[in-house]
């Protein structure tokens, strides 16, 4: 009774302040559209209705003191996605990308920065790249060649490695610095020789560095200053730029603590003002993250974000550490920037790696607010394994933070308008492992998306100065557990009367199948439940009831819900057409699913027979399946060619039997010939005729042979040709012949 | 061939010397480019004295560099089908960070990458007609419009001309990037952003990557892998692949393209923050969350919905797969993407066809043509680009075609495992002119197309077979009424 009295009242609260707030709340709200807000849970508050009681005066003020807050927290800290502090992934990441190639590093630029990278995170590599990398040191600053920059970072280097060198060496380049700053006229030549300058004061214990006209250089780098807070890198013509910003603030840093008479304070005031300057300059990301980005794109010297906001911050720490009094930067700036660098995650350059780690490690002990970082280590929670809910507010470099309490301010569950939900918790802190937790199933809470609101209390009001915490931090948690499923039905009605026709038991946690046939007159039903482990209803992102046919044709919809039933019902006499008529067996697949339900499943529930009426003609075909690509590159089958079967042809024997049958009836002549006793009287008997009828016979006798010798290998032409001879000789030979014998015979009748 | 094509193009010798220095892309040739430049700048205007005379000097340093210019170029060709020199855009330059790992194993297969913003305004893939690039990256999925003269028509020239291309989208993907994936064969869901503020995402709801950071499910942890070794390497993919980002459908009508990586049955693509009313248009192992095209002139294209696919973060990232209690050190994203990059620009799977060659059996002379009924002999020697060198492929499945309008002959190779491929056939009765068709498609494998045209007669009048036994009877008759006639004529003359 006396929760739900408060949460009445609490809710009065808020329609109390819808009514106040309305038109502060709308232009806020224009302002959040553009840069695309994520932040959900105050949509809750303007929903609310106004005709609520009116809440009490103690009320009255809470909610002020609510509205006030809410209008802070949303231009800085309320997008603030969790972002985890440097850790054991860094390292090896540095480890991976800072390889040194014999002992060295390369440039000396390149060995300072995986030196001091590595100094940070506490991996200890002195040792191994000192033997290669000092000689080089001591080269550089002996040398008389050697330009200022070169100076600078080998002094850098050796502020890490500690090589011996004497202090000859040092009073050398002291004094080559002190003559490059007097006709310095750049920003980098300030930078390079005022910050080996420094550096030489801190290495050396016995030299005496000191600038005897600090106001002069002080001056004339403020000159080079821009209205907006910005820096050019020269005098003559250079554009201003960001990057140099920061570079300039570090060079002023170097000469404040360099001076020998104190710096004139007024000067001092107007670079803290540039500084206030240069920071109205800063983009911010939606999740909270700002950030310095280089206007000027196409200068060669183009710097990225990270560059160019690591520059500034190096610089506005160094000179925040060297001035008195405060440097009026909001934390929740500052807590900006170490989400930027750290939201980077872990870089995959040894530039970005450098940027990253030593801007962090300028945050981290900087004078003007210390930025705390609220992670949380999972926000996936399970309440069948009744995970705590766990929150580490660490440093930005993953140290401890000094002795705080976190407070659970709010939560709301996204998706829903009810704010139930643990509010105004204290985290219980456990020192050992520094975390601090709160038991999630002590507070009844539901599986759910929901958003919570941290804030970070110091226990010493001194920290209040020194660290910041961004107010109030949102993050976002999952809920996640075991969702029952009951009474899944599944039916088959008729259309008309809604009578059923048949009716199965679905067990949605095993393996069930069920088969059904049906027509297109009839409905198909599946009914199920769906609750949550506190016996809520439950809605999940994804049901999704599948039929596939045998022609792998598939068909999706997506169930509908009243309270905790869910119902899907396929009307088939609607669905024929979008089925393509095409009757048979389909296949019943049902998915269920969502972000916060563990028991997740996509199961098949077996299979119904659907018996539709013929396509006509006109309906569309079913979209072809589609081809399964291994099939598409297989060999193929081989072919070979049928040749033409040779003709069939009488055996050798009966071919010869036939040819001797042929030959028979030239037998029989002869036979006859001698039967008729035939004799060669006629024969010419005078020497010439005899001749002529010799040549004449041996001519036929040679025509004949020439065709015995055309089939048996001379061709056409060369047969055409002797065949012309020979019949010249035998017309010849013939005419002689003949004529004779006709003679002859003319003789014999005449006498 | 550049030389020539130099002359033609511009027809001056400026042109021909703008040609060579524009043969000289690779950065290890950067002095030689910017000596030529500065010879180019020199002629141009150079009317001074002392520039001409300076000029002179150049010139003739420049002159054995000319000669020297064969031995230099090692650009994309087809006896080194490796690419070279890579085209990377970003929408933002920390990309070329966060996605470290992917460069760096790039670089140290020997790619030269050249990093640019998407909207750089000087950018061009081509100058005088010849490609600066031999292969693309498209890491800037939210880019509306290239900067320069780039654009949608001339990255699908790009394509079109053989060259190869990544793209890596993700839920904020623009018309733009969509658009050359469509024409890819490819439809990234579009089921997004005018109503909403967030585009559909892949969410799987069983097969998701366990984390204890991340609880809305779009991690998706997948090992639906193509079977291909040429494609994703001979070493197993054990570890499965994170995936987070958008999901895509292959156009049906395209048979070039292949899902390498598919989406689990139960996972579907819808925006996270509405409530589904109606069907998502993509579901089930119907999505596809990595592709890859191979085009018919062998170009390839690899597809992603997903640019954290290739980040240092979910390379480095252990993976538990929901529902199984096997974990992971590493994701599989790291070897998957390795081996597929190695794929996409022609490291492995890329093909040669060399020595064709036929006869007839017991010969060796390749004849004009062919009698029907004539035995010959094929070979072919077919070899693999391993990205250094051809070493001989070996496969059991290459097959030869005699084809006139359609096979007459299909049949297996055999192979002495070096190479060389070879089988022997008779040559069908019909005659006409015919092909030798060496058509080889074979899964992630660039195709071989080789065809030589022969024709076939058909016998000669003097190759038909003689004295058929058949035929004696004919032959005895013929011969015998000839006899018959040589007797008739002496006994019709000299008989009394």
């Amino acid at each position: 009774m006396e929760r739900e009295k408060e949460k009445k009242g609490r809710k009065g609260e808020r329609g109390w302040e819808g009514d106040v707030a309305g038109e502060e709340r709308e232009r806020k709200r224009d302002r959040e559209r553009e840069r695309e807000s994520r932040l959900i849970s105050f949509k809750v508050f303007s929903k609310n209705p106004r005709n609520q009681p009116p809440p009490k005066i103690k009320g009255m003020a809470r909610s002020l003191w609510f509205l006030a807050f809410l209008l802070s927290l949303s231009v800085f800290t309320c997008k603030a996605a969790v972002f985890q502090p440097i850790s054991d992934r860094h390292r090896s990441a540095a480890l991976d990308l800072f390889v040194p190639v014999d002992g060295s590093f390369g440039s000396l630029e390149e060995t300072y920065e995986a030196l001091r990278t590595f100094q940070i995170l506490g991996i200890d590599k002195v040792a191994d790249i000192n033997p290669a990398t000092c000689p080089l040191v001591v080269e550089t600053l002996a040398s008389q060649s050697s330009k200022a920059k070169d100076i600078f970072h080998a002094l850098r280097v050796n502020s890490i490695l500690r090589c011996s060198i004497d202090t000859g060496a040092f009073e050398g380049a002291g004094s080559k610095l002190q003559s490059v700053l007097k006709d310095a006229s750049s920003l980098l030549d300030f930078y390079y020789s005022i910050g080996s300058l420094v550096l030489i004061k801190d290495q050396s214990s016995e030299s005496n560095v000191f600038l005897e006209d600090a106001d002069g250089i002080f001056h004339s780098i403020k000159s080079l200053s821009q209205s907006d807070g910005r820096w050019r890198y020269s005098s003559n013509g250079a554009e201003s730029s960001t990057y140099a910003a920061g570079i300039a603030l570090e060079a002023l840093s170097g000469v404040v603590s360099l001076a020998s008479s104190g710096v004139d304070q007024s000067m001092i005031g107007i670079v803290k003002n540039d500084i206030m300057k240069l920071f109205d300059s800063l983009e911010g990301y939606d999740d909270g993250a700002l950030f310095f980005d280089e206007k000027l794109v196409d200068a060669s010297e183009h710097q990225g974000p990270l560059s160019t906001t690591s520059s500034v911050v190096r610089g506005v720490t160094a000179f925040a550490a060297v001035t008195s009094g405060r440097l009026n930067i909001p934390g929740d700036k500052i807590l900006g920037m170490a989400y930027f660098f750290l939201g980077i995650g872990v870089p995959g350059n040894t530039k970005d790696l450098f940027n990253q780690i030593e801007s962090l490690a300028c945050l981290e002990n900087n004078k003007i607010s210390i930025p705390l970082i609220l992670s949380l280590p999972a926000t996936v929670l399970s309440l069948t394994s009744k995970d705590q809910l766990k929150v580490k507010v660490n440093t930005v470099l993953g140290l401890d933070a000094p002795p705080l309490t976190v407070e659970l301010v709010q939560a709301f569950k996204s998706g829903s308008k009810d704010t139930h939900a643990f509010q105004g918790q204290e985290l219980k802190f456990d020192p050992e492992s520094s975390i601090h937790s709160l038991d999630l199933l002590s507070q009844s809470i539901d599986v759910g998306k929901y958003t919570l609101a941290f804030e970070v209390l110091l226990h010493d009001p001194e920290h209040k100065n020194i660290y910041t915490s961004g107010g109030r931090t949102l993050a976002n948690i999952f809920v996640t557990g075991v969702v029952t499923i009951d009474g899944a039905e599944i039916s088959v009605l008729d259309s008309d009367v809604g009578s059923v026709e048949t009716k199965k038991k679905l067990d949605l946690s095993g393996e069930s199948t069920v088969s059904l046939s049906a027509n297109h007159l009839q409905k198909l039903r599946i009914t199920f439940d769906l609750a949550t482990p506190l016996g809520y209803a439950f809605v999940p992102h994804q049901v999704f009831l599948k039929l596939r046919h045998e022609s792998k044709v598939e068909h999706i919809f997506v169930s509908g819900n009243s309270g905790k039933q869910f119902e899907i019902i396929l009307d088939f006499l609607g669905l024929v057409e979008k089925f393509y008529y095409l009757s048979g067996i389909y296949d019943i697949q049902l998915t269920v699913g969502d972000a916060v339900m563990e028991n997740s499943f996509l199961q098949d529930l077996g299979h119904v027979e659907l018996d539709l009426p013929e396509r006509p003609e006109k309906a569309t075909r079913p979209p072809s399946p589609p081809v399964d690509p291994y099939s598409r590159f297989g060999p193929k089958q081989e072919i070979s060619h049928i040749f033409r079967a040779p003709e069939k042809l009488p055996p050798k024997e009966l071919s010869l039997c036939f040819l001797a049958l042929t030959l028979l009836p030239f037998v029989g002549f002869l036979i006859g010939l001698i039967y008729l006793r035939v004799n060669l009287k006629n024969f010419p008997t005078s020497a010439l005729p005899a001749a002529f009828a010799i040549l004449f016979q041996a001519g036929i006798a040679a025509v004949l042979l020439l065709y015995v010798l055309f089939w048996l290998k001379l061709d056409l032409f060369t047969t055409l040709k002797t065949l012309g001879f020979l019949g010249t000789f035998l017309l010849f030979v013939g005419h002689r012949t003949l004529s004779y014998l006709a003679s002859i015979s003319a003789k014999v009748k005449s006498a | 061939m550049r030389e020539v094509y130099g002359l033609l193009h511009h027809g001056s010798g400026f042109g021909f010397i703008n040609s060579f220095a524009d043969s000289f892309k690779t950065p290890s040739h950067c002095a030689a480019r910017t000596l030529l430049s500065l010879i180019i700048i020199i002629i141009r205007h150079g009317n001074s004295k002392t520039l001409a005379k300076m000029g002179k000097t150049l010139l003739f340093r420049a002159s054995i560099l000319l000669f020297l210019l064969p031995f230099l170029c090692n650009s994309f060709s087809p006896e080194n089908p490796t690419d070279r020199r890579i085209l990377v855009l970003l929408d933002d330059l920390a990309i070329r960070s966060s996605h470290s790992i992917f460069f760096n194993s790039l670089k140290s297969r020997g790619f030269d990458l050249d990093f640019k913003l998407a909207e750089d305004p000087k950018l061009s893939l081509k100058r005088y007609g010849q490609y600066l690039y031999d292969g693309l990256i498209l890491f800037s999925p939210s880019i509306k419009r290239f900067g320069g003269s780039l654009d949608l028509a001339s990255v699908l020239e790009f394509v079109d001309s053989g060259h190869d291309l990544i793209i890596g989208a993700d839920s904020s993907a623009s018309d733009l990037i969509r658009d050359i994936a469509t024409e890819c064969g490819v439809d990234f869901d579009e089921a997004s952003g005018i109503l909403y503020d967030a585009a559909a995402v892949v969410i799987d709801h069983t097969s998701y990557a366990v984390s204890e950071a991340e609880g809305d499910h779009t991690l998706i942890a997948s090992d639906d892998f193509i079977q291909s070794d040429v494609i994703l390497g001979e070493k197993k993919i054990a570890a499965p692949v994170l995936f987070r980002g958008i999901g895509h459908s292959l156009n049906a009508a395209n048979s070039l393209v292949l899902k390498v990586l598919s989406a689990s049955p139960s996972a579907y693509s819808a925006n996270l923050k509405t409530k589904l009313s109606s069907p998502p248009s993509l579901t089930g192992s119907a999505i596809s969350l990595v592709s890859v095209v191979q085009a018919r002139n062998n170009a390839r294209v690899l597809l992603s919905g997903s640019l954290d696919l290739f980040s240092n973060r979910l390379f480095r990232s252990a993976v538990q797969k929901a529902g199984t209690s096997i974990k992971y050190e590493k994701s599989g994203n790291e070897q998957f993407v390795t081996e597929l990059s190695k794929w996409i620009f022609h490291e492995r799977g890329h093909l040669k066809a060399v020595n064709v060659k036929h006869h007839k059996a017991g010969e060796t002379a390749e004849p004009a043509m062919y009698r029907i009924n004539d035995d010959l002999e094929y070979s072919v020697e077919i070899y693999e680009w391993s990205g250094t060198s051809w070493k001989p492929y070996v496969a059991d499945d290459v097959q030869v075609q005699f084809y006139m309008m359609s096979p007459y002959v299909l049949k297996t190779l055999s192979n002495d495992q070096k190479g060389q491929y070879y089988t022997s056939f008779r040559v069908p009765d019909v005659y006409g002119v015919f092909q030798f068709k060496v058509e080889y498609q074979r899964l992630g494998y660039t195709s071989l197309s080789l065809s030589k045209q022969i024709p076939v007669r058909p016998f000669r009048h003097n190759e038909y077979e003689r004295f058929i036994t058949a035929a004696y009877p004919y032959y005895g008759a013929s011969f015998s009424s000839m006899a018959g006639f040589f007797v008739f004529t002496i006994i019709y003359l000299y008989n009394k």
